[in-house]
């Protein structure tokens, strides 16, 4: 017992020490390649405190995740803050939308909780790509992205990917830490009790509609971070990252990685985003391989890649007991 | 603008459209009902039927044949992925279920793709429904009325079917209580299989139909999957009386919205979604089971 607890540690140390040195390790494009799994791997993580610790299916996260896209690239506009204000004001601006649909969206459960944040999702998005004023629409807006300023130190030029890897580097392991830790909190082990029996948590005496509504909040922060990171890295925001797709596509990556693991969505995350690399670069029609792989998946690893890793972690220390 | 007489067109345009939901809503309203899978291939069957029919037009020129054909071809294929795919998944759950369905639904619109090609293809309307009819001072074209027609056909026959045969009673009965349906000898499996079959084929004949009328590209399912979704929630997910009521009031919300305010049509019926799932989570005619 003891035992694993340390090796799970060596290993978080070793992944830390690794993506800390990767820079030096790979060209300018993995790099890119990196920086887009941190950024999609907190959204997913973000993602999976709704649905894989409290049970809840959001069809609907990309309303979050485009909030918080759009905001940064707002404020660097109009506002003309620095790098930091910027993503901060994405994941807030998202809690922001997440209390006006939260207090509605949270008394239900199952498949109409599903369904009214997939219309939830709809409506953001017709409303996003109305409103050109603000969002430009289809078109998008093009913003670069600005400096990260810290106040006492000066500021620190974003341009180079390498600078901005670390930043991302930095918040994404902040973000994901204090999930982990929100996992093992009071409040995080009550959404577990709240997914597996919200009747009974209630009977006991929690409050389990705020209970749930706080983890969609948490979840929304998340989520909107990721989002500001996206498109301040990306430089550019449109409709696109705010789409239906976007939610899918979360889903996917999500259950691919495995929803029954802290870790699993990152490994989806990694797997997925390194096959759609590949796989676009030698094929025409990698979305039908995708499509496959993920079908297979779905029907004969249903835990996901993470409960695979477990399983056969499992059944290699039997053989050796 | 003359409204006045402009309002029986729109009405007529709603009720069109309308039906057409109706045909694909309640194969996958009926399916949602009994397996509770929400099915995010239907769209894609959809497509598959109209971009069948155009090559069965393509090579015989007989929209009559294609109109019988394509169907019972997109219903096989119903059965396919039932019997392979679903019931397989079935085992894990029904976020395993959505999530096949969803894959299958990315898959068969990248086969369109490679197939067809990605440009939206013009479908010929025969000669016989090609013209415009007058009736009461209105004139309307014929198509649109055909469409009217073969939909409440179909709308009789499901119901019929639904009410008055054996067959229709067991479905309904699963629909309300499988276990029971099970317990009491029949093969549910079976029931399954041709409820997914039936719906698939349903959303065939709806591609065939409404290829001509709305466009024919690789998009065309997923953007109907979302009006359709739309249209099970609002009905009450289950409720086939439930599907005909909301696919009719989503018809006509989006027809009369495109005239007097073309920038909101769409948010007013996510909108309406969002109140129904607020107010009376199952549904218009959901809860009257």
């Amino acid at each position: 017992m003891k035992h694993s607890h340390i090796y799970k540690w060596l290993l978080l140390i070793f992944f830390l020490a690794l993506l800390f040195f990767l820079p030096m390790l790979i060209s300018e494009f993995s790099l890119s390649l990196v920086i887009t799994m941190l950024i999609m791997s907190l959204f997913a993580i973000g993602f999976n405190i709704l649905f894989g610790q409290a049970g809840l299916l959001s069809f609907g996260h990309a309303a979050y995740f485009g909030t918080g896209a759009y905001t940064s690239i707002l404020v660097y506009q109009h506002f003309g803050l620095s790098l930091l204000p910027g993503i901060l004001a994405g994941g807030i601006c998202s809690v922001i939308l997440g209390v006006l649909l939260g207090v509605f969206i949270v008394r239900l459960g199952g498949m109409p909780f599903a369904l009214l944040s997939l219309a939830f999702n709809m409506v953001i998005f017709s409303v996003a790509e109305k409103w050109r004023a603000l969002t430009g629409g289809e078109d998008g807006i093009a913003m670069q992205r600005p400096d990260l300023f810290i106040p006492g130190f000066g500021s620190i030029d974003m341009f180079p990917t390498i600078n901005f890897y670390y930043f991302v580097l930095i918040i994404v392991v902040l973000c994901i830490a204090y999930c982990w830790w929100f996992t093992k909190t009071p409040l995080g082990r009550l959404t577990l009790c709240i997914r597996e029996n919200g009747e009974r948590a209630g009977f006991i005496g929690f409050n389990t509609y705020a209970t749930k509504l706080l983890v969609y909040l948490i979840s929304a922060f998340f989520c909107g971070v990721a989002g500001a990171l996206a498109s301040s890295f990306q430089e550019f925001v449109s409709t696109s990252m705010i789409h239906l797709h976007q939610s899918g596509d979360i889903l996917i990556t999500t259950f691919v990685g495995g929803i029954g693991i802290f870790w699993g969505p990152i490994a989806g995350v990694c797997f997925l985003t390194y096959l759609n690399d590949t796989l676009s670069s030698f094929t025409e029609h990698w979305v039908l391989i995708q499509g496959a792989i993920f079908i297979a998946l779905v029907m004969y690893v249903p835990d996901g890649i993470s409960g695979l890793t477990m399983r056969m972690k499992a059944r290699l220390f039997d053989r050796f007991k | 603008m003359d409204y006045i007489s402009i309002l029986p067109i729109q009405a007529l345009h709603g009720l069109v459209y309308g039906m057409l939901l109706f045909l694909l809503a309640s194969g996958l309203t009926l399916i949602f009902g009994m397996m509770g899978v929400l099915n995010f291939a239907h769209g894609a069957l959809y497509m598959l039927g109209a971009y069948l029919s155009f090559t069965v037009l393509l090579w015989t020129d007989q929209f009559w044949l294609s109109l019988i054909i394509v169907p019972v071809l997109v219903g096989f294929i119903g059965v396919f992925i039932e019997r392979v795919f679903l019931r397989k998944a079935h085992a894990h759950g029904h976020v395993a279920e959505l999530l096949v369905t969803f894959g299958i639904a990315y898959i068969l619109e990248d086969v369109v793709m490679i197939l067809w090609g990605s440009e939206p293809l013009k479908v010929e309307i025969p000669a016989i429904l090609a013209g415009s009819l007058s009736m009461f001072g209105v004139t309307y074209p014929t198509y649109r009325l055909f469409i009217l027609a073969v939909s409440l056909l179909v709308f009789v026959l499901l119901f019929l079917t639904l009410i008055k045969t054996r067959a229709g009673i067991i479905v309904r009965a699963a629909v309300d209580n499988k276990e029971m349906v099970s317990a009491l000898g029949f093969n549910v499996p079976l029931v399954f299989l041709v409820v997914f079959g039936v719906g698939a084929g349903l959303a065939g004949l709806a591609g065939v139909i409404g290829g001509p009328y709305l466009m024919t590209h690789p998009g065309m399912g997923a953007v109907i999957l979302i009006d359709l979704f739309v249209v099970i929630v609002i009905g009450g997910l289950g409720s086939i009386k439930g599907a005909l009521l909301a696919a009719i009031l989503i018809g006509t919300i989006q027809s009369f919205g495109i005239l007097f305010i073309p920038q909101f049509a769409l948010f007013f019926q996510y909108l309406l979604l969002a109140v129904v799932l607020i107010f009376k989570p199952e549904g218009l005619l959901g809860g009257s089971k």
